[in-house]
């Protein structure tokens, strides 16, 4: 096993620890279900207006942040905490291969969390309906946006000791409030690159059923989320590169 | 051949002028010295710099002032030297959840060392903890973690070793051992630094130390000239008696006796011989009738040991 194998690995089993494995997975089964109540006895059309309500009212702005907030947040500051930051640190690794694999890690393990409530939903919204459609757009659009999150998240878990808090407030007072409110600030919100990949593969009836402050002016599109977030990813892994070569960890 | 004792030749780390700073506090005031094959070790109280030397040392914060070369760059930007370098912190530094054997491989793999699985075995093996690898750390005492710590240093077989405080919680038996360990290194020709606040800790690892107080050098050399340096330090004695004049012209007389100061009931007696002062005088005070109601030195301390020496520096 390489060292960017075995750190991504080791923060990937850090990330998913019991507890929080068991807790964030019966969170993310939270909207299928949710769904599955208030969609029983509703027409084929109807279901899915719901489906794309759930998803645009609790998985995107509030469930998928929060899980990669804080698998994110902890991929380097749990190292920092637990005082096991120089034991990596002190290695024989280019500084952007620790950053890249802590990023691999925190968001294999966020990605995986948040495709189970993806796939929950998407499962929910086929039972229902004998369809589904929903199943590779809200999969690839909840890969998009949890990337995003975590590429912004663990470079500030490394920055500062309440990353938490900032990112609750970057998620609920920027993304929830400013940017529903200002369209055009709406391309910086993570979730909504994710909504963006969902709409550009889950085609027109999707698209129709989204509310208009989930998209605001942003152009449906899959490619184009993607490419946003490979550009977040590389600035993430160069802005962790900075950080452990000039930032003294004391 | 160098003349400072705070030199040493073909030295692997070298320390040049090197601060460091904290906001308004200073941690470390422009030391320089260098360290070379053979265990140097890193003296003085608890809060005196030690710490973010070896901090210093191994690039994990970056001196306000001077440089800090190991193996003839700065590790800072240069990580492929921390091949050659092991570093045993005094923080807690381990991983609960994992086994010692999990946790000395994982190090041996980010280290880049070929066999993972056997480096480790055998780095466990060094500090006889084989028996118990397979066991989470979260259930070992702290001399175990201690030593799991040392294993997790040891697995690259590194040139030059660091070790903040290593013997910290261990138990005789376990303390005798790591010394064993650090001395054979030291003897084969690697750089071992290791940082104590316990004289006779670093009496029995090392030949050559180095004493830092209040971020300065103190005293830099073997340690029978250290003991010289500190036994002719003066030292304040506090007598309290019932008659200060007439005991403080009794002792002003006394060759042993540099200085006296009243101070009420209290005399101040700066003496370079302490040990003689005590035997002398019960007989002074006999002589002028004084009573001798407490006897103690004022700053026997190592802290004002190694800041005396500081001063003559």
């Amino acid at each position: 096993m390489t060292a960017a194998a075995a750190l991504a690995t080791m923060t990937a089993r850090r990330s998913l620890a019991l507890k929080r494995l068991v807790g964030f997975g019966l969170l993310e089964l939270a909207p299928a279900f949710i769904y599955l109540l208030s969609a029983a006895n509703l027409r084929a059309d109807r279901a899915l207006e719901r489906a794309v309500d759930t998803t645009v009212a609790l998985y995107f702005p509030l469930l998928l942040p929060i899980v990669a907030l804080i698998i994110g947040a902890g991929a380097l500051g749990d190292e920092r905490r637990d005082g096991t930051m120089s034991f990596i640190v002190l290695r024989p690794i280019p500084r952007w291969i620790i950053g890249g694999a802590k990023l691999a890690g925190a968001g294999a393990a966020a990605v995986g969390l948040n495709l189970l409530g993806a796939l929950a939903l998407a499962a929910a919204y086929g039972v229902l309906t004998g369809s589904w459609d929903l199943v590779g757009p809200l999969a690839v659009g909840s890969i998009v946006a949890t990337v995003a999150y975590t590429a912004l998240f663990v470079p500030l878990g490394y920055l500062s000791d309440r990353a938490v808090l900032l990112g609750l407030g970057f998620v609920f007072v920027f993304e929830n409030g400013v940017a529903s409110a200002l369209q055009g600030v709406a391309s910086l919100s993570p979730w909504r690159l994710g909504i963006v990949a969902l709409a550009g593969l889950g085609g027109s009836d999707v698209v129709d059923a989204l509310p208009d402050v989930a998209l605001g002016d942003l152009m449906p599109g899959a490619w184009g989320a993607v490419g946003k977030v490979v550009v977040l990813v590389a600035a993430s892994i160069g802005a962790v590169m900075l950080l452990l070569r000039h930032r003294d960890l004391a | 051949m160098t003349d400072d004792p705070a030199l040493v030749e073909a030295p692997t780390v070298v320390v040049d002028g090197v601060s460091k700073w904290f906001g308004q506090k200073v941690a470390v005031s422009n030391v320089t010295c260098s360290f070379g094959a053979g265990v140097t070790g890193l003296l003085g109280p608890n809060g005196a710099g030690k710490t973010t030397m070896l901090r210093m040392l191994t690039g994990l914060i970056d001196p306000s002032e001077g440089t800090v070369e190991v193996l003839g760059v700065r590790p800072r930007t240069e990580p492929s030297v921390y091949a050659e370098m092991g570093l045993v912190p005094e923080e807690n530094a381990l991983y609960p959840d994992l086994s010692a054997q999990q946790y000395v491989r994982y190090a041996a793999v980010l280290g880049g060392v070929t066999d993972a699985d056997a480096a480790a075995r055998r780095a466990l093996q060094v500090v006889r903890l084989s028996d118990v690898a397979h066991r989470r750390l979260a259930a070992y005492s702290k001399g175990m973690r201690q030593r799991a710590k040392v294993a997790a240093a040891l697995v690259g077989d590194p040139r030059i070793l660091v070790l903040d405080e290593p013997l910290n919680g261990t138990d005789p038996v376990q303390r005798a051992h790591l010394i064993d360990i650090f001395r054979q290194m030291g003897d084969d020709g690697r750089t071992v630094i290791v940082s104590s606040h316990v004289l006779e800790e670093v009496e029995r690892m090392s030949d050559r130390v180095l004493a830092i107080v209040d971020g300065k050098l103190a005293a830099a050399g073997t340690v029978p000239a250290i003991r010289r340096a500190m036994a002719d330090i003066p030292y304040r004695v506090r007598v309290e008696t019932d008659r200060p004049r007439e005991l403080a012209a009794a002792l002003v007389s006394d060759a042993r006796v540099h200085g006296v100061s009243i101070d009420d009931h209290v005399l101040h007696v700066e003496t370079e011989d302490l040990a003689g002062l005590g035997r002398r005088l019960p007989a002074v005070a006999r002589d002028v009738e004084a009573r001798i109601v407490s006897f103690r030195p004022e700053d026997a301390s190592l802290v004002s040991v190694f800041r005396y020496l500081v001063h003559r520096r």
